[in-house]
């Protein structure tokens, strides 16, 4: 019996361990803080230890360190793959300019960011995807303009006034509603992925595996496993309920938003 | 000798009619099965709909979002028909018409696919809808 579970039981775990890599290779080198410049508060997207979007304003709600967050995951997302200098470009959206990579969109350039820091939408998407391209190794193309310095590059702060700043954080809302719903359609139709460990309690015991999870990359990002409840009646039907989850515990805190696309899972534990 | 043979080719001949019978009724059962459970999903979707929400609410799990139950065809795992309820925005929701699900076995170990699709014809490489999940399943044997 024990030397029966021990195959299934190293297998579930060769898996864990290969995700749990996997996950901590992947997102390395992408990440979001909170930092202080000329006395306000801002968000920071970091590519290594470099700025590449510094974000000053809030959006439909969310705030500038939210919105970086949401930023840092489409872009950890979007750097899975090796990403060429030419994948980065800038392209219109409604009310604004966003930056892409391939085409998936990172980060949208609305009038009262750009306001903030004293830079049109264009200009503005445009900087962020040279600071890109500057972050992941490549050098700008010949024909774009010199590359960003580091105060550059952290977001136009040199050129951005006190009166800009107000300003800028007072343009209406509109944008803002319409920065929301730029962002929920890209998000849902552009949807990131993820493979978590799966979950199975069923009447014959324990499965344990993995499962492709997508949806909105911040949603996918808290996802931390997938529980599946399953009945199976034998030569009759089954019942069974997909629940991602954001915590690993016996209390179900489901992650919205996300679905399961895919799974493999083995019998670890037979009742 | 002519007697004998011609009993032999009267039971071969019974036995074959009585396995095409036997086919033909499971045929005939599964294609009712399949009918019957996919017209009760239609009829009775908001039900089921309903009935999934809840169960899962029970748990602290439902979903929130636009929720629909369209039918589900099992492929590959002994071959199931049933509901299942889709989650996502309200307008791609409403454009799913069915739940195509492909299955594997291997050992004790399983595989499964789920793909909510726009089309209702079941031939080729279904669509995903896009901003769609699978929540919840019901499905019979065929």
């Amino acid at each position: 019996m024990s030397r029966r579970l021990r195959v299934p039981i190293a297998m579930a775990l060769g898996l864990l361990l290969a995700l749990a890599a996997a996950a901590a290779f992947s997102s390395a080198n992408v990440s979001f803080r909170s930092a202080e410049r000329d006395g306000k508060r801002v968000a920071e997207v970091l590519i290594g230890e470099r700025p590449v979007i510094v974000l000053r304003t809030s959006a439909a709600g969310y705030s500038p360190l939210e919105r970086a967050e949401i930023v840092a995951s489409r872009l950890r997302a979007a750097t899975e793959k090796e990403v060429q200098a030419a994948d980065v470009d800038v392209g219109p959206v409604q009310s604004g300019y966003g930056v892409y990579v391939r085409d998936q969109l990172i980060v949208a350039a609305y009038e009262p960011e750009a306001d903030a820091q004293g830079a049109t939408t264009e200009a503005l998407a445009d900087q962020w995807r040279d600071n890109i391209i500057l972050g992941l190794g490549y050098e700008l193309p010949a024909e774009g303009e010199a590359p960003a310095t580091e105060e550059q590059a952290d977001g136009a702060d040199a050129e951005s006034s006190a009166g800009q700043q107000s300003t800028g954080q007072a343009t209406s809302e509109d944008a803002a509603t319409a920065a929301a719903a730029q962002a929920a359609s890209a998000d849902w139709t552009g949807q990131a992925q993820k493979w978590v460990p799966i979950l199975s309690l069923e009447q014959e015991g324990v499965r344990v595996g993995m499962a492709q999870i997508a949806g909105p990359t911040a949603k996918v990002e808290q996802v931390k496993a997938v529980y599946q409840l399953r009945l199976d009646f034998r030569n009759v039907g089954r019942v069974y309920a997909y629940i991602p989850v954001s915590t690993i515990s016996t209390k179900i805190d489901r992650v919205q938003g996300v679905s399961v696309w895919a799974l493999a899972d083995i019998k670890v534990l037979g009742f | 000798m002519n007697a004998k043979r011609l009993v032999a080719i009267l039971v071969a001949v019974c036995l074959l009619g009585a396995g095409l019978t036997a086919a033909w009724a499971i045929d005939l059962g599964d294609i009712l099965k399949v009918g019957g459970v996919l017209f009760l999903v239609n009829q009775y979707d908001d039900q089921i709909d309903s009935f999934i929400t809840s169960a899962l609410g029970e748990r602290e799990a439902a979903v929130q979002g636009a929720t629909k139950v369209v039918p589900i065809i099992s492929l590959g795992g002994g071959g199931y028909v049933g509901a299942a309820q889709v989650v996502g925005n309200p307008e791609n929701v409403e454009r799913v018409k069915v739940v195509v699900q492909v299955e594997g076995r291997f050992g004790s170990g399983r595989a499964q696919i789920l793909v909510p699709t726009t089309t209702d014809k079941v031939s080729g490489n279904p669509d995903r809808a896009k901003g769609v999940g699978v929540s919840a399943v019901i499905e019979f044997r065929i």
